[in-house]
């Protein structure tokens, strides 16, 4: 078969842009270190979340130096914390959250960033983010959950290092 | 009684070298030019696969590098 030389041309560019996806999506998981969030977070009984070490008391948890765990349970309809009271972590640091759901399925979205994650009753979402300078995030929630669905957000305060340590030894977190 | 008409008058006279039933605007029944597989040369439907080419590249890179990564507070773990 004759094939013109415009033709091969072609051909081999539109070959190389597939080989130009995939490397830039192999960069993404190598270079830049985007993860998937898998089901590593493990199961929890969402009917007794209250015995849980930690969702009994769900909030910040320093677990490392400039390390955060964010232990978050979506409700219909509210994050807690977040929806009353704004989740606060000091600026530059890792946080990983820790997301579970106590009746349907929720969704939990720093809005504006590739933070987010479904939240499952029986299932703990866990992912780790690498937080900047401080700043006030929205959260919503991005799966139907019922009836005001629509209402369901919450803050997340991305606050200076000192002021959030200052926080933390007056009994807050 | 036949469609093509057939009596002398009907061809002019000014123009001796139109055949018998020739369409106005009609292209030539004879070969022009003869060229080779690789002599037929679309530039212009190359340069606009190329363009095409060049959007979807800039697109990509625009999505991913700007609109994905850029985005802050990607999931890292
Ligand atoms: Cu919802």
């Amino acid at each position: 078969m004759e094939i013109h030389a415009y033709e091969k041309f072609w051909l081999g560019a539109a070959l190389l842009l597939i080989v130009g996806f995939i490397a830039t999506v192999s960069y993404g998981a190598i270079g830049a270190g985007v993860e998937m969030i898998d089901d590593d977070g493990g199961t929890v009984d969402p009917q007794n979340l209250d015995q849980h070490p930690k969702f009994s008391d769900p909030g910040v948890y320093k677990s490392g130096p400039n390390e955060y765990d964010v232990y978050v349970i979506a409700k219909q309809f509210l994050f807690q914390p977040g929806t009353s009271e704004p989740i606060r972590v000091p600026a530059n640091s890792t946080v990983t959250f820790h997301v579970t759901s106590a009746d349907v399925i929720h969704g939990f979205e720093v809005v504006g960033t590739n933070a987010n994650t479904m939240a499952i009753p029986g299932q703990i979402s866990t992912f780790t983010v690498e937080v900047d300078g401080p700043q006030e995030y929205g959260l919503l929630c991005n799966e139907y959950c019922g009836s005001a669905h629509h209402a369901m957000e919450g803050t997340m305060k991305v606050v200076p290092e000192d002021e959030f340590n200052a926080s933390a030894t007056a009994g807050g977190a | 009684m036949s469609l093509e008409p057939e009596t002398e008058n009907t061809i002019r006279e000014d123009v001796p070298d139109r055949p018998r039933g020739y369409v106005v605007g009609s292209a030539p029944d004879s070969i022009e030019r003869e060229i080779g597989h690789d002599d037929f040369d679309p530039v212009g439907t190359l340069v606009l696969i190329f363009g095409y080419f060049l959007i979807l590249v800039v697109m990509w890179v625009f999505m991913y590098f700007v609109e994905f990564l850029g985005r802050g507070m990607t999931v890292i773990g």
